[in-house]
């Protein structure tokens, strides 16, 4: 999954990634409308790559409008909401007692996070939103169009925004490794990946040519920055541990970590909530609901009719009162 | 009628004049308004040569306080040049822009440009009006985003409630970011937007006496927006010129390049062209307006109703206010020990005053004694 505001380079370091035309460019609505809000939607896209020889199917799941409104809090109940879904799914499927053999796993196993890059630090949204979906899914901070900073900026820049997540305690995927089981390559690459968090990357679509060569690049008036070369931006190294070295590894953490998390946080609410049959849970949720709207609409019934009586209690009242005064009058006339 | 090359001297009335302005100097007020990180402060650095405003302290980040508000801050500086000199006022909007709710973010931002236009009217009802303190906003510099889609929401929300009380200059910052097409495209798209949504933004009068004018005119306006790149630090390219710029690993892009960014059009426009024209348009349009639509609803001397106060200018206030009344306590006491002295005095001089009373009672009495021995000696 990748989220981030809009005009960080998404949609192209997705096409970029799958080297495909796969996320069609935005279309900028009406000048007219251009001061409306529209919310956050959620588009998955697939594609089919061939990594080494290895057949990936790729879904790429895009959040547009991410961060665009003037109150975001609903952004992230948004996404929650869809990766909780996904899991959901998982779970009713995995209680089931016959299983459907061709499931399709949608759970999303990395969400990259594009930070904007101000060259100062992280910004309150950034920081929210990795604390509220890292229990859920792994994230990854990456910076988007790091064209815009000079190599010591960026290093600058890096280096704060790791400090800001250590700072406030947000655990993101860093290329865990022990240094007691892992043989000296593997230490050595996860070191290597972990120091260059955040990655600093650049997407471009167009091939233009340098020095002979057909190469990806964006031309400036001062010079071409190749999107492959390691030495402008971190893309082909992120690709790399992506879809090649830390795939498995990021499924693993996904299913046995952060599923088995979730599927017991959620399990235990509803064991607190009631214990009856074990049958589906949403169902028993929505007997509860109906359950207490009768209650309360019996309730409301019993309410009414106690007021009337009392009114009319009040009216007979006054109005053998007033027969009195009448009486009264009568009598001194 | 006198035929001959030289008048009575009237046309010599501009020169005097600009002996008066050249000795009084001038005041302007620049504010710049956007979300953190675009390069405001490089960009106010850049513009004026010198360094006006230390970046942001990193370090001290996490000692942020809970509270979510846009602050407003204003920077003072002088600057001389050739024996002229300009009072500058740099207003910044820490925190605009930077939260998840950025809802009415705007507000100490329109408040504070109202407020200023509100003193110089106040001030400008006084008996004595010698002294006017002038801090009304000459220009807004609003920076965007470099997106390369559109506006968002939010610049749209503030830039149509800045372009009617201030003179907006939509700027695009970080320009580096975009390839020359992106920009293109970019600026085609904000102004296509600003048309359709109403945003009033700075614009001057594009005929002028010389040909020459004219066209350096035309061709700022076209520019708009400007983009820009800002840089105060003096680096070398690759044909070994020394620029200010940015070092890339793939190139310099130079500011004061007219293919790179529009720096050079926008520092003309702002200082060397049209600064005049900021400043009396602030003072005749948008003062004008405000106090057009004020004294429409409000008697003279009522002030006006406050809705947002700024929490640190809140802390000078509380302290203002415990010195005030300090001051007012000393002085009351003072007072009273004044009082009771002199009610000491009168009642001393009182007494006195009964004595002497008594004493020429006591006079007259032995006269008209003395009076009634002799009158009967006399008989």
């Amino acid at each position: 999954m990748v989220v981030g505001a809009s005009g960080l380079g998404r949609t192209t370091f997705i096409n970029t990634l799958c080297d495909a035309d796969v996320v069609p460019k935005r279309e900028c609505d009406e000048p007219e409308m251009a001061h409306i809000e529209e919310g956050i939607k959620i588009k998955p896209y697939t594609v089919e790559l061939d990594e080494d020889g290895v057949k990936i199917s790729l879904t790429v799941v895009d959040t547009p409008g991410f961060g665009d409104m003037i109150d975001n809090e609903y952004c992230f109940q948004e996404i929650l909401g869809y990766l909780e879904r996904q899991y959901d799914d998982i779970l009713s499927e995995e209680s089931r007692i016959k299983r459907n053999p061709r499931f399709r796993d949608n759970r999303v196993h990395a969400l990259l996070y594009f930070i904007a890059p101000t060259g100062h630090s992280l910004r309150e949204i950034d920081i929210e939103l990795m604390k509220r979906l890292s229990p859920r899914i792994n994230v990854i901070p990456v910076i988007g169009k790091s064209d815009t900073l000079t190599p010591s900026e960026l290093a600058d820049f890096k280096k704060r925004i790791m400090e800001d997540i250590e700072h406030y305690n947000i655990p993101i995927y860093n290329f865990p490794y022990d240094p007691e089981e892992d043989d000296e390559e593997t230490v050595e690459e996860n070191g290597h990946l972990r120091s260059l968090l955040p990655f600093a990357l650049i997407g471009c679509e167009e091939e233009i040519v340098v020095n002979g060569r057909k190469v990806r690049a964006r031309q400036y008036p001062w010079g071409i920055v190749e999107v492959d070369n390691s030495q402008h931006c971190d893309f082909a190294k992120l690709r790399f541990a992506l879809l090649s070295s830390h795939l498995q590894d990021l499924k693993d953490i996904t299913h046995d970590y952060l599923y088995e998390n979730y599927r017991t946080e959620k399990l235990s609410r509803s064991a607190d909530d009631l214990s009856e049959e074990g049958s589906d849970e949403e169902d028993q949720h929505a007997r509860m609901k109906e359950e207490q709207l009768r209650k309360e609409e019996e309730k409301l019934r019993e309410i009414e009719l106690k007021v009337e009586r009392e009114l009319k209690e009040k009216q007979q009242e006054l109005w053998a009162k007033e027969q009195q005064l009448q009486t009264l009058e009568a009598q001194q006339a | 009628m006198s035929s001959s090359g030289a008048g009575i001297g009237i046309a010599n009335l501009p020169n005097q004049r600009h002996k008066i302005v050249a000795k009084s100097g001038a005041n302007f007020t620049l504010m710049v308004c956007g979300e953190s990180g675009l390069g405001k402060t490089t960009f106010i650095n850049t513009l004026f040569t010198t360094s006006i405003k230390t970046p942001k302290n990193q370090k001290r980040r996490f000692n942020k306080s809970a509270e979510k508000t846009v602050e407003i801050e204003i920077i003072r500086a002088e600057l001389e040049e050739k024996q002229f000199n300009v009072k500058l006022s740099v207003i910044d909007t820490p925190g605009f822009g930077d939260y998840t709710n950025n809802r009415d973010s705007w507000m100490p931002i329109i408040d504070f440009i109202d407020d200023q236009h509100e003193s110089y009217m106040r001030q400008e009802q006084q008996p004595k009006r010698q002294e006017l303190s002038d801090m009304r906003v000459h220009c807004c510099l609003y920076f965007i985003r470099p997106t390369g889609h559109t506006l968002k929401p939010l610049d749209i929300e503030v830039m149509k409630r800045l372009g009617t009380r201030v003179n907006l200059i939509p700027v695009i910052a970080k320009a580096d970011t975009l390839t020359p097409t992106d920009l293109h495209k970019f600026k085609k798209r904000i102004l296509e937007v600003i048309a359709a949504q109403n945003i009033q933004c700075y614009t001057f009068p594009l005929e002028s006496d010389d040909e020459a004018s004219t066209k350096r005119n035309m061709n700022i306006m076209a520019a708009m927006p400007f983009s820009i790149i800002g840089s105060t630090d003096d680096v070398v390219t690759i044909d070994g010129r020394t620029v200010k710029g940015r070092q890339y690993s793939w190139g310099v892009a130079e500011v004061e390049n007219e293919d790179h960014c529009d720096f050079k059009k926008l520092r003309q426009l702002l200082i060397r062209t049209h600064m005049l024209d900021l400043i009396s348009s602030t003072e005749e349009t948008h003062y004008e307006n405000y106090r057009h639509t004020q004294m429409e609803t409000r008697k003279i001397g009522e002030p006006k109703v406050k809705t947002v106060t700024n929490p640190k200018w809140k802390e000078e206030e509380e302290a203002l206010r415990k010195r005030f009344t300090e001051q007012v306590r000393l002085e009351e006491n003072r007072f009273r020990s004044w009082e009771q002295q002199l009610i000491a005095e009168r009642d001393r001089l009182n007494k006195d005053l009964e004595a002497e009373h008594s004493h020429i009672k006591a006079l007259e009495a032995e006269l008209e004694s003395l009076q009634v021995g002799l009158s009967p000696k006399r008989k």
